[in-house]
């Protein structure tokens, strides 16, 4: 199964979002040797992901052992239709790492490390090569929004906050932020629709 | 066909990470049932997961390669060893077991509620929540209760009625001694009591919570007549 199939190595430059797909075939395909491949060029980005939200040390690389297991058990399922490998993936380890702080208590703002703004204008090189329409036109509909608005979605979801961490931070009211991500969230259905 | 605007919009804050605990448990549990739901949360994970690709890598602190393959080929251990309290607490409750669950059942059900445990914050939360569960993805009553009003509330997420029997819930901790009952609750409906205005706010928090089934109308001697069937701990709801 591994052998005689294109496997992205030592190389510096990262794989394209078709390499990831194919790694996840194999994976799909109980191949280990791919398995180990995949978690070279991922594992810093799903840290990336779970980190961010999760901001305890301990608990982000435990998290992680547990998306990549997932990984291995659900590679089958991943829909090439339905959005990137790394997006795939992504939203595992998010996942998880939601269940964990919602299992735990809600991000407070004191745990917040500084140097990460919700701008999303900065994008990664696995992600850059492979830069989806996708997220094009999400880019375009968040700008769309109310500035205050995409704050809030961006923060909860690159920073997994609470409504009452972005209550806090954006000094508003809990209910204001619930009706900020209503409207945020059916204003950017309707634009990606 | 159609989802009500409501749930799409929790399927939306699910996804989105803004739901608190109780909520996250219901939607969690409702998914599994309702194909409408899951689609919904499927779309809204195709919506917005786009947005992952722009995440900075950090690399982890070390290589966890070797552990995950571990994990794979079956030995995964558990996400943390049951403390001190868990043992105590388990071995208060197998006084109680009726054959009804069995002691492994019974440690990881206590080890969810136990292990995370969080009493690290400066401003004192008052509002809490626990998922009373048999396990982490089959929650059966999420229980709030706000230390200000000394109320408490009981919302079935997926417990099946008891047919004959009723379901209460109880108190427990060890500055207590025995359970305390805090009445019967409704598989059907949202239950409120104030009984806890009679404890201490502290014992409150650091309590466990289960529920056990009776006979009709709740149990005759004041103490529990057989093992718990859910069970769970306070979170703070809140930064």
């Amino acid at each position: 199964m591994s052998a005689g199939t294109e496997t992205p190595t030592e190389s510096p430059v990262p794989p394209t979002g078709a390499e990831l797909a194919a790694l996840l075939r194999r994976i799909a395909a109980r191949d280990s040797a791919a398995f180990a491949t995949l978690y070279k060029h991922t594992r810093a980005k799903l840290y990336g992901v779970v980190s961010r939200i999760l901001t305890r040390g301990d608990l982000s690389g435990e998290v992680l052992q547990e998306v990549f297991v997932r990984i291995w058990e659900k590679a089958g399922d991943y829909d090439v239709d339905k959005g990137s490998p790394i997006a795939w993936m992504a939203t595992i380890a998010r996942n998880r790492a939601l269940d964990e702080i919602r299992r735990v208590r809600p991000v407070s703002l004191e745990d917040m490390p500084e140097g990460f703004e919700p701008a999303a204008e900065e994008v990664d090189p696995l992600g850059a090569r492979d830069r989806s329409e996708r997220l094009t036109a999400l880019m375009r509909c968040l700008q769309a929004l109310d500035e205050e608005k995409r704050e809030a979605v961006l923060l909860a979801y690159y920073r997994g906050f609470s409504r009452e961490a972005l209550a806090q931070r954006l000094q508003r009211p809990v209910p204001t932020i619930k009706t900020w991500l209503r409207r945020g969230l059916a204003q950017l259905r309707e634009c990606l629709s | 066909m159609s989802l009500s605007p409501e749930d799409d919009f929790s399927a939306a804050e699910y996804v989105l990470g803004t739901l608190d605990p109780a909520e996250r448990a219901t939607i969690a549990a409702r998914r599994q049932r309702e194909p409408e739901l899951e689609a919904a949360i499927r779309a809204w994970e195709e919506r917005l997961s786009p947005l992952a690709e722009a995440i900075p890598p950090i690399e982890p602190p070390r290589d966890y390669l070797a552990d995950i393959e571990a994990r794979i080929r079956g030995s995964a251990p558990a996400l943390a060893a049951p403390n001190e309290a868990v043992v105590a607490l388990r071995s208060r409750l197998a006084r109680w077991r009726a054959a009804a669950i069995g002691a492994t059942g019974l440690a990881a059900m206590l080890a969810i509620g136990v292990v995370f445990r969080e009493t690290t914050r400066e401003a004192a939360p008052r509002e809490f929540v626990a998922v009373l569960q048999k396990s982490a993805d089959s929650p059966a009553f999420a229980v709030t209760v706000n230390l200000d009003t000394r109320e408490l509330t009981v919302r079935p997420v997926s417990a099946p009625a008891p047919s004959g029997k009723s379901y209460e819930l109880w108190i427990i901790d060890a500055a207590l001694g025995a359970p305390r009952s805090l009445g019967v609750i409704d598989p059907a409906d949202v239950t409120r009591a104030n009984k806890i205005a009679a404890f201490d706010p502290a014992v409150v928090k650091s309590a466990t919570y289960a529920v056990t089934v009776e006979p009709l109308g709740g149990s005759p001697t004041g103490q529990p007549t057989s093992a718990p069937v859910y069970v769970g701990k306070l979170i703070p709801v809140g930064p």
